[in-house]
């Protein structure tokens, strides 16, 4: 090897640690300002823990479409063609869904809201397969390690969780209140996929 | 599994970006590769061979 070899370009060098902590330090503030940002606007209006956790999710997945944003313009080569645009269309849908069932109605009655919900739900699913056929092989793997790992942690909590309300151990959790853990426990398992392939 | 993916791309002083282009893969699958954190499916590796033009046994070990 010659020793003018280069080994990385510019673009492929290791970022510098100080770097790495600044990022982290501004992501963290922009997570407390959206945090407080949010509590205030909700007040006292939220009584439902159920609630709660839904809208906990729902602003975590917008917020993640608005770094997905970031992502695209500042590293576009970094993910698959068409695939960034797709991310970012999939995760804001999901929040308006969790959100739209506890704020829609101020607009529109319950029924126009589960319609608009439905048609939301069939667009997102629209794009989730659009996503898986425009993704790479290793972005397809982590959505299918993604979801294996989330089927397993959800599998063995709700039968935990069933057997205990069964004998009469806990209260019966609302179905919405199942979805709210469901989206939290989907979260933490596409950090685990992505993590091992190096894509955090 | 080992690889030389760095090795070799930087013996035609491609990035990572350019090497991603020309194998259909994201920069991300690349850099993931290049790491050991995945290992390409048999179309991809032939892809790779064919991209190097390289036996693939002389690009990938155990």
């Amino acid at each position: 090897m010659s020793p003018d070899m280069k080994t990385e370009t510019d673009l492929d060098a290791p970022k510098p640690l100080s770097r790495k902590i600044l990022v982290g330090l501004l992501l963290g503030g922009l997570g407390g300002v959206a945090g407080f940002t949010v509590a205030e606007f909700l007040g006292d209006s939220i009584t439902r823990w159920d609630d709660d956790v839904n809208v906990v999710m729902g602003t975590i997945l917008i917020g993640m479409a608005l770094i997905s944003v970031g992502v695209i313009i500042l590293r576009p080569r970094s993910i698959p063609k068409g695939c960034g645009v797709l991310q970012v269309i999939v995760l804001a849908l999901a929040g308006v869904m969790l959100l739209a069932p506890m704020y829609a109605t101020q607009l529109a009655s319950p029924e126009y809201v589960f319609g608009a919900v439905i048609v939301l739900l069939v667009a997102q699913t629209a794009a989730n397969l659009m996503l898986w056929r425009l993704a790479d092989e290793m972005l397809r793997r982590v959505m299918m390690e993604t979801s294996t790992i989330a089927f397993w942690a959800l599998q063995t909590a709700l039968f935990i969780y069933a057997a205990a309300e069964r004998l009469g151990l806990v209260e019966t959790i609302t179905g919405w209140g199942l979805i709210g853990i469901l989206m939290g426990v989907y979260l933490v398992s596409s950090s685990i996929a992505a993590t091992r392939r190096g894509m955090t | 599994m080992n690889n030389r993916l760095k090795v070799l791309r930087a013996e035609r002083n491609w990035s990572q970006g350019d090497l991603a282009d020309q194998l259909g893969v994201s920069r991300q699958t690349v850099n993931a590769l290049e790491t050991g954190r995945y290992d390409p499916s048999l179309p991809l590796a032939f892809r790779i061979a064919k991209v190097f033009q390289q036996p693939i046994e002389s690009i990938f070990s155990e």
